[in-house]
């Protein structure tokens, strides 16, 4: 049970780690260009068209992050794929840091294996490796154009597996959430006829949010 | 005599970034839209003869506005600036009656030399 002391400063860190409309704009911009290329990089490798939607973000607590997703990626009983890797800074202040989550939900999936024409049916082996492919190539360039338009450069975790097939519940049941507070970016990638879509989360909690804002003020500077 | 020029992008940042590389010597009479349904508005009222324009956006997108602009067999010269630079959109713009395409974040440098190119400026 907080007391007032302590529920006091957690306010104060929220607002602090609030995004001004201002900051928000310049965040959805920047991910918009960012977005492009990572679906440019996409369409190439599926040799589709790609629609790109408006980037979504949001601040959530770390108690409503599973209900976010499930609601993001239409209710409880959706079974998705899923990868995740940690990306960080490496150069300037090094503070910014976080998870890129990559989503497909089972039917999506299909899909995808389609396109590329796999003849016979996906075993788990070739069906990891393409998931593991796609994510890597949607957090990749989304993350390297975040960082170039921030100046700045990113490295990247080895991707996990979160799970085959699986509820959202499920997968992220096991996920130790070591914030309060974390930015979440939702970035939806749809083929035209609908039959594909997957969705990259960036999420980046507390302190690194704070250097978020820094770079986006300075970008905001520059105007 | 000033042109009517019209820059349609749901980002007030992208908005301010397209205003700022306009090149210095072209007169122009400035109209912003937040959205394609206000940009076809403006376009209606003349306040478009020249339009910058994303695709990236809700509710009616760039490509939605380039299609009624053909259907409608309204008059205005179109570039669109966006991020989505898949190989395809350049094509889809273009089939669509765009005049040019220019990726974000747009270079003033490239912008001043599409304008002259087309004989905007």
């Amino acid at each position: 049970m907080k007391n007032a002391q302590t529920a006091a400063i957690t306010m104060n860190t929220n607002k602090l780690l609030e995004l001004s409309e201002e900051q928000r704009d310049c965040l959805q911009e920047v991910v918009n260009v960012a977005m492009g290329q990572a679906g440019d990089s996409l369409a190439r490798f599926l040799e589709v068209f790609i629609q790109l939607s408006v980037p979504r973000i949001r601040q959530v607590h770390r108690d409503q992050l599973n209900q976010q997703l499930e609601t993001l990626l239409g209710g409880n009983s959706t079974l998705v794929s899923g990868v995740s890797q940690g990306f960080y800074q490496l150069s300037g202040s090094r503070g910014l840091r976080g998870e890129a989550i990559v989503l497909f939900t089972d039917r999506s999936f299909r899909a995808l294996a389609d396109l590329l024409a796999y003849d016979e049916t996906l075993n788990m082996e070739s069906e990891t490796e393409l998931l593991l492919d796609v994510a890597n190539i949607l957090s990749g360039a989304c993350l390297s154009g975040i960082a170039e338009q921030f100046g700045t450069e990113m490295g990247f975790s080895t991707p996990a597996i979160l799970g085959q097939r699986i509820s959202i519940a499920v997968m992220l049941e096991n996920e130790k959430a070591e914030w309060d507070h974390a930015l979440l970016v939702e970035i939806c990638y749809t083929l035209e006829n609908r039959s594909f879509s997957c969705t990259l989360f960036l999420l980046m909690p507390g302190e690194s949010i704070l250097m978020v804002k820094r770079a986006l003020d300075h970008l905001l500077e520059l105007l | 005599m000033s042109i009517p020029l019209l820059i349609c992008d749901d980002s007030a940042m992208a908005r301010k970034q397209v205003v700022k590389s306009l090149p210095g010597e072209w007169s122009v009479d400035i109209t912003l839209a937040t959205n394609g349904a206000e940009a076809l508005d403006a376009i209606r009222q003349g306040k478009g003869e020249v339009v910058l324009l994303d695709l990236t956006m809700p509710e009616i997108d760039g490509y939605g506005v380039l299609e009624k602009v053909q259907s409608e067999g309204l008059k205005t010269t179109i570039i669109v600036i966006s991020a989505d630079i898949q190989p395809e959109a350049r094509e889809r713009v273009m089939k669509f009656g765009a005049l040019d395409f220019i990726k974000k974040p747009v270079d003033s440098h490239k912008l001043l030399d599409t304008l002259r190119e087309h004989g905007l400026l």
